[in-house]
C-alpha cells in the first residue's frame, strides 16, 4: 500500500518573519537565562567550574535593594567586575605563597556551591538585599567557617542599608571596630597605619571620602571563639584600588595598601 | 600377644638391652659354626640326588637356619634391664590444691585428683615410698591428703614443682605424679621455667583433671584498656570471651555505680575465644574503676568469672604537634580550628605565607619556632607528633630532615605528611632523606600526583577497626558516618605501598579507588600519609551541627600523640588476676637519650595503706629502662612511684597506677589446661594420663631412670617364639622334600 504525502503550504508572512524571530527567541532566550532565576545578570554561572587553585575570588551576586540605580547600568554587585579581582588575584599569586586561580567567580548566596569556597567578596553592600533565606544561608556559611570582606559603601544612609540585612544574618552578633591588635592587621602585612581608601573619582574631585562618610571605619563580626567572619570597610573602596591598580593617575600608595589589606584578610581567612 | 610370643611385653624389650648369658669363648663360637656350615654343605651335596641347584639351595637355607636358632638358644639370650631399686627410691604425689580444683560435674576435681594418686601407687608402685605434697602458690609437703581442701587462692605450678624436687632429691626421688587440671594463675609456664624443671632428670607424669570444655560457662578472659587517658577521649577497652558454645553475649561497663556503655557480642560456633571492643566516653579527671561484666546464664559454675574490673587515670596532659606548613590554605585553617578548642593537644604551626615570611600560630612563647623548622633533636623531640604539608622536601637541610628520621625512630614520634601541590611526591620527599619512613614509595617530583577533583572517601576494614577513625558509637553506625561524608576537595596518588604498610581510607576516583590515609610503624614511632588536603569540605559542606571534621581531627591527632612514648614514664604491666606486676621505668632527657647514673627505686602502694618499697634493675635491652617484678598481693588499686636519684638525690618521678585482681586469679580459666600438663610431661619425660586411664603408670613408675636403679637380667631363651620359629623351620624342609622326592 502507498501512502502520499502532502506538503501543507506555510503561510506568506511566516515565511517572511521566520529568521528574524528565531534570532530574536535565541536572544531573548540566552538574555533570559542569564537573568531570570539567579540574578547573575550577563554572567554564566558554569563560565568556570574548573578548579584549578586553591583559593578562588568569589564575589557575591546578592539582590539589590529597592534603592539601588536602575535602568541600564550594572547591578550593585557588579561593581569593578571583572578588573578588581583580576588585578587583585595577580597580586596575590605574586606576593603570597597562596596558590590562587587566575579568575575570580560569582555566586548567588543561595548557590550550593557557595560552601566550596570559603572566602567571598562582596561590594556595595549599601545596596544589597538579603532575603530571610540568603540571610540564613550567609549565616551558615559564615559559621560553618566561611568568611565574608563587605567594602565600597559609604555614609550613613548606606550604613543602615548595609546593616538592615546584616542583621538579618547575625541578629545578635555586634559589629565593632576591629582592634588595632587584631591578627587581621598583622598576619602577613602590619596595617598600623591605615589611611581611606577612595575611589577613581578622588582623581577628579580630590575628595577621599563620598556622601557623608568622611571617616574610614575597620570593622568586623566576630564568632564564638574571637574569630573574625565578616571584614566590613565601610567609608572605603579598596575594590576600585584594586580595579585602578593600572590607573596612572590613581595613587599608588592608595592601591598598594588596598593589596595589603585584601591580602591580609584572605590570609587571615585561611589561618583563623 | 606379643608378650605371649615373646615372654615379655614390648615396653619391657623397648626399655632393656638384649644380651646373651652363656660365656662360650668366641673362637671357639666361630669354629663351630664353620663346621656346622660345612658339614651340612658336604652332606646335603652327597645326597643331592636329582635335586636341582635351587631346590639345593632352599634346603641348605633352612637347615641353616634351624642351625642359627639353636645357636641363639645355646646362647641364651636375656634382656638387660634397668629397674627402681626396691625400698630406696621415692615418689611425690603431688595434688594440685588450688581454689579452681574444686569445681566439678559431681566430684570435684580436688577428690578425682585424690582418686587417682591413690590407684597410681597402690596398684604398681610397690617398693617406693611416697611423699605427699600440694600446691598452690607454693608447694606443701603434708602428711596425708585427708585434711587438704582445694583453698589456695593461686598457683604457681612450676615454681612449686622445682621447690619440691629440689627439695626431694637427697630422698632418692624416683618420679613426680602431679595431678591437677593445669590451671596456672602465674602466668603458666615458660620456656626458661620449664627447662628448668626438666634439669632435675626427674620425669613428671600428669593426671588431668576437669573438663577441657565447659559449655555452661562464659568467662571474660581479657580486658585491655588503656592505663592513661585524656578528659573527654574515647577509650577503646578490647575484651576476650571464652566460651564452648555459640549465642550472643552482653557486656556491660559500670564506672562505679554508672552504666557506661553495654555492648551485644556475638558469640561464633567455630570458635572459642571471641574479642570485642567497647567504646568508652570518659569525661571527668580522676581515676575511674571500669567494671566490665558479661550476663551469666542460670547453668554456670562460676559466675565470678563473667566479672573484670581494671583503673584508667583520666587527667589533663598537655601534647605538642608541630604543624609545617608551606603554603596558606583552607586544610591548615580548618584543622586549626577542629583542633581550637582542644586544650590537651597544642597545635602549633610553621605556615609559609609569602616566599620571606613564615607565620607562626599556636606559640608558647614568643621564641618559639622563630628561626624556622627545628633544626636539633631538642627542638623538635619537645613535640609528639609532625605534621608536614604542602611544602617541598627542598626547604628543609639535610640535617633537619635527618633530625625528622630520628624524631619517628628515635623519640617514638607520628609523623603526618598531607598532600598538595608542594607535599608528598610533588614536593620530592620520595627522594629525600626521610623516603624511608614513608608507609609508601612515593611518585617522583617530575609527576604531577596532586588532582583537585572532589572524590568520596571509603572506609576499608583494617580502618574500621582503628578507633582514631571511629564517627560513630557502633560499627555500623560508623561505616554509614563515613560513607555520608561529603567529598573531599582533592587528592593524591601515593605510590606504591611498602609491605608493612597498612591502608586505612580509600578514596573512590573516576580511574577506581586508591589509598588515602596509609601507615606503618616505623622505629619507635608511626608514620602517616594522608593523600587529601581536602577534608575541610567535611565542615564546610556539612551541617553546621555535625561534628564529623572535628571528631575526625581531634581523635586523629589524639592517636598521633597517644602512640609517642614520653621521656618520662612508668608502667606496670600485668595479666589479671596476677599477682605481680612487671613495672617498667624509662628515664630519658629532653634529646631522648637516657639519663646516666641513676638508681631507681619504686615505692609500690595498695590503697588500703600497705606499702613497701623495692629497687628496679637496668634493663638489658635498653639503657634508659629499668625493671622489676612488683608482687600485688591484695585486690584493689595499687599506686606506684618510680623514683630515679643521682648522687642520692631525686631527679625524676614517674607514677603509675594499677588495680590488682589477685584474690580472683582462681575463678578464671577453670578449664583444663590438659596442653600445659602434656607440655610438663614432655619435657620432663613423664607421661600425661587420664584419670580414667592409669593402667600404665605402675609400670612407668618402676623403671624410672632417675632415683636409685640396679639391673636386672630376664631369660628369653625360653620364648615360645623360637621354638616356634623351630617347628616352622624343620617342618618345612620336610614338606619341600616330600614334595620333591630327590633329597
Amino acid at each position: 500500500m502507498t501512502v502520499s504525502q502532502r506538503k501543507l503550504p506555510m503561510p506568506e508572512f511566516i515565511r517572511k518573519i521566520r529568521i528574524p524571530a528565531i534570532v530574536v527567541l535565541l536572544v531573548a532566550a540566552t538574555v533570559s537565562m542569564g537573568q531570570s532565576d539567579d540574578g547573575l545578570g550577563p554572567i554564566s554561572r558554569s563560565a568556570a567550574r574548573e578548579s584549578e587553585g586553591e583559593f578562588h575570588f568569589v564575589r557575591l551576586a546578592y539582590s539589590s535593594n529597592r534603592f539601588a540605580s536602575q535602568g541600564g547600568r550594572r547591578a550593585a554587585w557588579q561593581t569593578d567586575w571583572p578588573d578588581a579581582e583580576q588585578h587583585f588575584l595577580k597580586g596575590v599569586n605574586r606576593l603570597t605563597t597562596v596558590e590562587a586561580a587566575e579568575n575570580g567567580r560569582v555566586l548567588i548566596p543561595l548557590d550550593a556551591d557557595i560552601f566550596d569556597y570559603p572566602w567571598i567578596y562582596a561590594v556595595e553592600v549599601g545596596h544589597w538585599y538579603l532575603n530571610h533565606q540568603e540571610a540564613t544561608r550567609m549565616r551558615d556559611y559564615l559559621l560553618r567557617g566561611g568568611f565574608l570582606m563587605v567594602d565600597d559603601f559609604h555614609g550613613t544612609w548606606e550604613w543602615t542599608s548595609f546593616k538592615a540585612s546584616m542583621d538579618k544574618v547575625f541578629p545578635d552578633r555586634p559589629i565593632v571596630d576591629i582592634p588595632q591588635d587584631d591578627e587581621a592587621f598583622h598576619v602577613l602585612y602590619d596595617l598600623d597605619h591605615r589611611i581611606q581608601i577612595p575611589s577613581r573619582m578622588f582623581i577628579y574631585s580630590g575628595q577621599t571620602w563620598e556622601r557623608d562618610g568622611v571617616t574610614p571605619h575597620w570593622r568586623g563580626i566576630y564568632d564564638d571563639e574571637g574569630r573574625l567572619m565578616v571584614a566590613i570597610n565601610f567609608n572605603m573602596d579598596i575594590g576600585d584600588a584594586w580595579e585602578h591598580a593600572d590607573w596612572p593617575d590613581y595613587p599608588e600608595n592608595m592601591t598598594a595598601l588596598a593589596y595589603r589589606f585584601g591580602i591580609n584578610y584572605l590570609i587571615y581567612a585561611m589561618t583563623h | 600377644m606379643f608378650e605371649f610370643f615373646f615372654k615379655y611385653s614390648l615396653p619391657d624389650y623397648a626399655r632393656s638391652d638384649l644380651v646373651f648369658t652363656a660365656e662360650w669363648p668366641v673362637w671357639l663360637l666361630l669354629l663351630i659354626a664353620t663346621v656346622a656350615v660345612a658339614g651340612l654343605s658336604v652332606v646335603l651335596w652327597r645326597h643331592r640326588g636329582g635335586a636341582t641347584t635351587g631346590q639345593l639351595l632352599s634346603v641348605w637355607t633352612l637347615q641353616l637356619v634351624m642351625l642359627v636358632l639353636v645357636a641363639v638358644l645355646l646362647l641364651q639370650p636375656a634382656l638387660k634391664t634397668e629397674q627402681l631399686k626396691p625400698g630406696e627410691n621415692t615418689v611425690a604425689l603431688v595434688v594440685d590444691n588450688s581454689g579452681s580444683m574444686a569445681y566439678g560435674e559431681g566430684p570435684r576435681r580436688f577428690d578425682v585428683a585424690l582418686e587417682s594418686l591413690a590407684a597410681a601407687i597402690s596398684s604398681g608402685s610397690t617398693g617406693l615410698t611416697a611423699q605427699r605434697y600440694t600446691i598452690s602458690d607454693v608447694a606443701e609437703p603434708v602428711e596425708t591428703f585427708i585434711s587438704t581442701e582445694p583453698d589456695g587462692t593461686s598457683t604457681s605450678i612450676a615454681d612449686s614443682l622445682i621447690d619440691i624436687i629440689d627439695s626431694a632429691r637427697s630422698q632418692s626421688l624416683a618420679a613426680v605424679i602431679l595431678a591437677s587440671d593445669g590451671i596456672d594463675t602465674a602466668g603458666g609456664i615458660s620456656a626458661s621455667q620449664l627447662a628448668d624443671v626438666a634439669a632435675f632428670g626427674v620425669p613428671i607424669h600428669t593426671i588431668g583433671v576437669g573438663r577441657d570444655r565447659i559449655p555452661e560457662d562464659l568467662e571474660l578472659t581479657q580486658l585491655v584498656t588503656p592505663t592513661k587517658a585524656l578528659p573527654g577521649s574515647t577509650v577503646t577497652a578490647r575484651i576476650a570471651i571464652r566460651h564452648d558454645r555459640e549465642g550472643e553475649a552482653r557486656v556491660r561497663v559500670y564506672d562505679g555505680d554508672e552504666l557506661l556503655a553495654t555492648e551485644a557480642v556475638q558469640l561464633a560456633a567455630n570458635t572459642t575465644t571471641t574479642t570485642a571492643k567497647v567504646n568508652l566516653d570518659l569525661r571527668d579527671a580522676g581515676y575511674h574503676r571500669l567494671q566490665f561484666s558479661v550476663d551469666g546464664v542460670d547453668t554456670e559454675p562460676e559466675l565470678r568469672n563473667n566479672v573484670r574490673s581494671t583503673l584508667v587515670k583520666v587527667e589533663e596532659q598537655q601534647f605538642r604537634v608541630l604543624y609545617f606548613e608551606g603554603e596558606p590554605r583552607w586544610e591548615y585553617k580548618f584543622m586549626r580550628r577542629a583542633m581550637d578548642p582542644d586544650g590537651d593537644i597544642r597545635l602549633v604551626s610553621l605556615l609559609r605565607v609569602s616566599p620571606n615570611k613564615f607565620y607562626r600560630q599556636g606559640l608558647e612563647s614568643a621564641e618559639q619556632l622563630e628561626a624556622g623548622f627545628p633544626a636539633t633533636r631538642d627542638e623538635l623531640f619537645a613535640y609528639d607528633a609532625l605534621i608536614i604539608g604542602s611544602v617541598e622536601a627542598a626547604s628543609l637541610s639535610d640535617q633537619q630532615q635527618q633530625v625528622i628520621g630520628d624524631f619517628v625512630s628515635e623519640r617514638g614520634g607520628s609523623l603526618l605528611m598531607l598532600a598538595g601541590p608542594n607535599g608528598l611526591g610533588n614536593g620530592g620527599w620520595g627522594q629525600s632523606a626521610i623516603a624511608d619512613l614513608l608507609p609508601s614509595r612515593l611518585p617522583p617530583s617530575s609527576v604531577d600526583s596532586f588532582v583537585r577533583t572532589k572524590a568520596a572517601v571509603q572506609l576499608t576494614p583494617q580502618g574500621a577497626d582503628t578507633e582514631m577513625l571511629r564517627l560513630a558509637a557502633t560499627v555500623e553506625e560508623n561505616r554509614t558516618a563515613w560513607a555520608s561524608l561529603p567529598e573531599v576537595a582533592d587528592y593524591q596518588a601515593t605510590g606504591n605501598m611498602k609491605p608493612a604498610a597498612m591502608t586505612l581510607l580509600n578514596v573512590v576516583t573516576e580511574t577506581g579507588s586508591q589509598p588515602l590515609l596509609i601507615t606503618q610503624p616505623y622505629g619507635r614511632g608511626h608514620v602517616y600519609v594522608l593523600a587529601s588536603g581536602g577534608t575541610w569540605r567535611w565542615q564546610m559542606s556539612s551541617p553546621l551541627e555535625d561534628q564529623s571534621h572535628e571528631t575526625f581531627w581531634r581523635q586523629f591527632m589524639r592517636a598521633l600523640v597517644a602512640s609517642a612514648p614520653q621521656g618520662i614514664s612508668l608502667t606496670a604491666d600485668s595479666s589479671q588476676g596476677a599477682t605481680e606486676v612487671q613495672l617498667r621505668a624509662e628515664f630519658r632527657d629532653d634529646a631522648f637519650r637516657p639519663v646516666d647514673g641513676i638508681r631507681v627505686s619504686a615505692v609500690v602502694s595498695h590503697e588500703g595503706g600497705d606499702s613497701y618499697t623495692l629497687d628496679l634493675l637496668p634493663s638489658q635491652d635498653d639503657a634508659a629502662v629499668h625493671v622489676a617484678d612488683a608482687p600485688l598481693s591484695e585486690t584493689g588499686t595499687w599506686y606506684v612511684e618510680a623514683i630515679a636519684e643521682h648522687d642520692g638525690a631525686a631527679i625524676h618521678v614517674a607514677r603509675t597506677s594499677v588495680y590488682s585482681e589477685s584474690e580472683q586469679a582462681e575463678y578464671f580459666n577453670i578449664r583444663r589446661n590438659s596442653a600445659l600438663l602434656r607440655r610438663l610431661s614432655d619435657a620432663t619425660g613423664g607421661q600425661y594420663f587420664e584419670p580414667a586411664d592409669l593402667g600404665a603408670l605402675p609400670d612407668l613408675l618402676r623403671y624410672s631412670n632417675a632415683g636409685i636403679t640396679e639391673q636386672i637380667l630376664r631369660p628369653v631363651w625360653d620364648a615360645p617364639v623360637l621354638f616356634l620359629l623351630l617347628f616352622v623351620v624343620k617342618f618345612g624342609e620336610w614338606l619341600l622334600r616330600r614334595r620333591w622326592r630327590t633329597i
